[in-house]
């Protein structure tokens, strides 16, 4: 009887200290919790300083003020030369080719030797 | 002795009755009061970029210290007021009264960097806490004082509402909606997690993004202020669009303002003039005028007219600019040399009805509807009630009031092929893009009367009263028109004048549309020549330089042939 009684108390117990562990942990978490968020809030503000901080390096006036203090000067404006119409007609259609002026004994030359050595393209082309 | 317990007994139940059940609500809210905490998750407001993504505004945090005097004891009042004093630069007497004071509460100094936040955390002062707020940060200006685009962005108030131009247009897009926690806290104010939660993210604001040039807007404001000076005027102001889409390039006005100084500025500042200030705008309403007229087919850029000098209408005789005889010329001739008689001779040959629907047309009759706040419009007379005379000097830009933006739109219906380009601002918001650019444009006059008109305005830069807007290389291809109005004060015309000079580069392939207005110039010498006051003296040279700008920034090439 009493020793029901007393496994039973028992339980509780353990239950309430395992039930106040958790909840001290989840305490403990949540204070993590706290502290990291306000070290993200001061991270995020550094961070928008340091776009602040780009974005004014890139400025035109930041820019212009770099740019005096190197010494550089403004280019004088472009000048320019009126253009002329071409006079090709690109878009004319393409006529028939030339007719080989090669003399006819040349040709009968070329033919021969070609027969007997071969043009250095083929023999090109055949090597392995 | 059992009926005094039972009524003392009945009492006490009935008291408890009372605080458990009739008060139970009211009970229960104050509870939920000390042990619940509402706190609110702001939105971040949304950043603003140009058409080349470059941002435009920063948010930044800024912070607030403040020092509960309750909680600071007398021997250590000293350290904490040399340490305030020290890193935030107040007066370390005014710091001591209020350390000695009974107050639980007091702000110490109000929204500074985050670098003397830091400097005063590494101090551990006792009583001493920090509140983190966001700021809008604007680029630097051209001149000193100023950030960039101050009038067309506005800027955006310590709580977070946009107080002007393109901030307070676009509000609602860019301020989201904050979202909460509700949740436990302990006596150190720590949240409790076992705790139940409600927890709703905020929406952050929209980023804009502007069809702004930031490189073209510095170049237009750096001009602006050395063209005012120059000109010793009140102030004057620069409009460049986009002539296909009708976005703004540049919005420039001089004098401006600070928008990281807000609180600080002279408030008649805050005012727009591009948008917000009606002018007459004078002779550059002489290529709407001829425009209507050519499209109506009523005259032609050759039609050749008599001009004497003088037109007597509605019981005034109205002068050119010259008061000279002109003899027989052609309409090409009038708007080179800007000749009222001619302007007055198309509009009479057009009728007045026409000449009329000519203005509604091209957006003169109502607001131009841009998305920047604060755009005045003063309706005209309805076309019955237009007296003759005021038909006569509307046709030469006198006697009517319009806006910087609807005279540009205006006018760069010519740029445009004859299409209407609605003006805008804001290109994309988040990922949408602005419905003005997705509408058909409407068409005004036909593409053949834009075409001649253009070859009207190019002979005013080559012949006529455009020659100091030359850009070298461009001098047969760009178009121009001077404008020159007098001021009115109480119904009397003074000597004062409002000058102006609008045009469009290259001539053919139009990139850009360009208004320059001067108010009140006292060019140099003009006080024994008035007429040194014009247009083409003191608007047309800051047009030059800054089209010069463009023609380089762009890479803009004159049109062959």
């Amino acid at each position: 009887m009493f020793g029901h009684a007393y496994l039973g108390v028992g339980a509780v117990v353990v239950c309430l200290l395992f039930y106040l562990a958790i909840a001290a942990q989840i305490t403990q978490a949540s204070y993590d919790i706290s502290r990291l968020q306000d070290q993200q809030r001061q991270l995020l503000a550094e961070q928008d300083q340091l776009r602040y901080q780009e974005v004014t390096q890139h400025a035109p006036a930041q820019v212009q003020q770099q740019a005096a203090q190197s010494g550089m000067q403004r280019v004088v404006p472009s000048s320019y030369v009126q253009g002329q119409q071409v006079a090709v007609d690109l878009t004319a259609p393409v006529g028939a080719s030339a007719a080989d002026a090669t003399p006819l004994w040349q040709r009968a030359v070329a033919a021969v030797l070609n027969q007997v050595a071969g043009t250095r393209d083929v023999m090109a082309s055949t090597k392995k | 002795m059992l009926a005094i317990a039972l009524v003392l007994a009945g009492a006490v139940w009935a008291k408890l009755a009372y605080w458990q059940v009739a008060k139970r609500g009211q009970l229960a809210a104050a509870a939920q009061q000390q042990y619940r905490e509402y706190v609110p998750l702001p939105a971040i407001r949304g950043a603003i970029f140009d058409r080349n993504l470059t941002q435009l505004v920063v948010n930044t945090a800024v912070y607030s210290a403040f020092v509960s005097p309750d909680q600071i004891s007398a021997g250590e009042r000293d350290r904490v007021a040399g340490g305030l004093s020290s890193v935030l630069g107040v007066d370390k007497a005014s710091v001591l009264a209020t350390l000695s004071s009974r107050a639980k509460f007091a702000y110490i100094a109000r929204r500074f960097s985050k670098a003397k936040a830091d400097q005063l955390r590494v101090l551990k002062l006792p009583g001493v806490g920090l509140l983190d707020e966001t700021q809008r940060s604007y680029l630097p200006g051209a001149t000193a004082g100023t950030t960039l685009a101050a009038d067309l962005l506005g800027f955006a108030n310590w709580d977070g509402n946009g107080q002007a131009g393109v901030e307070m247009k676009y509000q609602k897009s860019l301020a989201g909606t904050p979202g909460y926690i509700s949740s436990y806290r302990d006596l150190a104010n720590n949240e409790i997690v076992l705790g139940s939660h409600t927890h709703t993210d905020p929406v952050n604001g929209q980023d804009l993004v502007l069809s702004l040039d930031a490189n073209v807007q510095y170049a237009a404001e750096q001009a602006l202020a050395d063209g005012i000076k120059k000109d010793n005027a009140e102030s004057g102001s620069v409009l460049i669009m986009d002539p296909s889409t009708g976005g703004i390039v540049a919005w420039a006005d001089y004098p401006s303002y600070n928008a990281n100084d807000f609180n600080h500025t002279d408030p008649a500042l805050f005012k727009d003039n591009v948008v917000s200030y009606l002018y007459e705008p004078g002779s550059v309403m002489k290529v709407v005028t001829l425009s209507g007229a050519i499209n109506q087919g009523v005259i032609a850029p050759n039609t050749v007219i008599n001009d004497p000098g003088v037109l007597s209408v509605g019981g005034y005789r109205i002068y050119d600019w010259d008061h000279a005889n002109h003899g027989n010329i052609d309409y090409t001739y009038v708007l080179a040399h800007s000749l009222n008689v001619g302007a007055m001779k198309a509009m009479l040959a057009e009728g007045h009805d026409a000449f009329y629907k000519n203005l509604q047309a091209f957006g003169l009759t109502q607001p131009s509807g841009i998305d920047v706040a604060g755009e005045s419009f003063v309706a005209p007379p309805s076309a019955s009630q237009m007296a003759d005379s005021q038909y006569a000097t509307t046709s030469f830009g006198q006697g009517i009031d319009v806006n910087m933006v609807q005279m540009l739109a205006a006018v760069n219906v010519v740029a445009n092929g004859g299409k209407y380009a609605p003006p805008h601002v804001v290109d994309r918001v988040g990922t949408q893009i602005n419905p003005v650019l997705l509408q058909p444009q409407r068409q005004v006059v036909s593409p053949q009367t834009a075409a001649q008109m253009t070859a009207m305005m190019e002979q005013v830069v080559q012949k006529g009263s455009g020659s100091l807007a030359r850009v070298p290389g461009f001098a047969k291809d760009e178009t121009g028109k001077t404008g020159s109005s007098q001021i009115p004060v109480n119904g009397q015309y003074t000597s004062d004048v409002w000058t102006s000079y609008v045009g469009f580069l290259p001539a053919q392939h139009p990139r850009f549309t360009m208004l320059v207005v001067v108010r009140k110039p006292h060019y140099p010498g003009s006080d024994r020549d008035w007429t040194l006051n014009d247009g083409y003296l003191t608007a047309a040279p800051i047009w030059k330089t800054i089209a010069q700008n463009i023609v380089v920034s762009w890479h803009i090439t004159p049109d062959p042939g």
